[in-house]
């Protein structure tokens, strides 16, 4: 009896505690915490671009109309990244050759931040000291420490730099330098040195979605900071599936092709 | 016209990160302006990264066949828009490909919708001017 009672005292606290949060459309329920009371990053992601490939025009138009009622920034406002004159002219000759001479074209790593925008999903998995991304392109991950610890010492330039994090209230913030060169920022031709520093701000503000700010500085071509957003949409039914680039990856030949052909002007 | 000039830009901005492609930017092969429909039996396909491919071959009035390929999305998009290997597209299958034609290679296309003899239409590849320019 005493057990009936209590199993009937459970089921109603459930009730109680589980209705609320079930008939709550997803948009209002507040983002989840971990055991240790910071907001839960954990969960599949997509750039809100990638809505369009997913799930068509019209799920994408919603997604940008609930973004502009949250006050979420657009993910692209169209705006000229602020370059130095030689480096713009730079930009500008791989426009004109249509991104022929793209890295990414050639399999190669994607670079921070362009990996977040790619239309393929990213896992967050949020342990006590490091989150770790692991991207559906190219199989990619990343290791981003969360425990204080320093840049290492013997960091060499690479594809997705050296990533350090840091919690700034809800925010995930991270630090991320030790680039090598031969990434774009984020579109064809926006290129970065060595010197690159990427400083990415991740708020989860809603069950469904993570701001994304980051901001790139890299004085050899840049003429200021130049920062950029985006809203990462969860995507619960989502799995990381495999993407392979090299398999039967033409294009290297094609663009080589395509590159003889153009008696362009040499780069600037 | 300036301001014609002013829209294309923004568009083409707008398209790199929010229509952003996987692999490479659209424009590096092929021509958004060359919008084609074609009709043909399905000859080849190739279940491959970073893009899949198939062949069909197109009949004209006069009877005489022209073989086109067709690139679009890797294995894991095109599982994501309903296909299935060996099951959705299948050798001797006639299909109709709305897509857009290479700019400078003969007879190769973007595939962007491939519809099928019962009527079924499915995303075979994303939208032009994706991943760039």
């Amino acid at each position: 009896m005493t057990n009936a009672r209590t199993s009937l005292a459970a089921a109603a606290l459930l009730c109680i505690v589980v209705a609320p949060l079930a008939a709550q459309p997803s948009a209002e329920r507040p983002p989840p915490r971990t055991p240790d009371g910071k907001v839960s990053l954990d969960g599949i992601w997509v750039a809100t671009g990638a809505i369009m490939l997913f799930e068509g025009q019209e799920a994408f138009a919603a997604a940008r109309a609930a973004d502009e009622a949250a006050g979420r920034p657009p993910g692209n406002t169209g705006e000229t990244p602020p370059y130095k004159p030689e480096a713009e002219a730079r930009r500008q000759y791989y426009l004109e050759r249509q991104g022929l001479d793209d890295p990414m074209a050639r399999c190669l790593l994607t670079g921070v931040p362009r990996i977040n925008f790619r239309p393929l999903p990213f896992e967050i998995v949020q342990l006590p000291d490091r989150v770790i991304m692991l991207y559906e392109i190219h199989h990619a991950f990343r290791i981003i420490p969360t425990d204080g610890r320093p840049h290492p010492e013997d960091a060499e330039p690479s594809y997705l730099g050296e990533s350090v994090g840091r919690w700034e209230g809800d925010t995930l913030v991270v630090d991320v330098r030790h680039f090598n060169d031969d990434t774009w920022l984020t579109g064809v031709g926006t290129i970065h040195t060595e010197d690159l520093r990427v400083t990415e701000r991740y708020t989860r503000d809603s069950y469904d979605t993570i701001r994304y700010e980051v901001t790139m500085e890299d004085p050899n071509v840049l003429t200021r900071p130049w920062t950029i957003r985006e809203t990462f949409r969860l995507r619960p039914d989502e799995r990381i599936r495999e993407y392979e680039c090299i398999e039967s990856n033409e294009d290297l030949l094609r663009f080589e092709r395509l590159l003889e052909g153009h008696a362009t002007r040499e780069a600037p | 016209m300036h301001r014609f000039a002013v829209l294309l830009v923004l568009a083409a901005g707008v398209f790199e990160t929010r229509f952003a492609s996987a692999h490479h930017s659209f424009a590096a092969v092929f021509d958004g302006e060359q919008a084609l429909t074609l009709t043909g039996e399905v000859v080849g396909i190739e279940w491959t990264n970073p893009h899949f491919h198939f062949s069909i071959d197109v009949k004209d009035e006069a009877g005489s066949v022209t073989r086109w390929r067709f690139e679009g999305y890797p294995p894991n998009m095109l599982v994501r828009q309903g296909w299935r290997r060996d099951v959705t597209l299948t050798p001797g299958a006639t299909v109709t490909v709305e897509g857009w034609a290479a700019r400078e290679e003969p007879n190769l296309g973007a595939a962007r919708w491939v519809t099928f003899a019962d009527g079924r239409k499915l995303a075979a590849g994303p939208p032009a001017g994706t991943g760039g320019r």
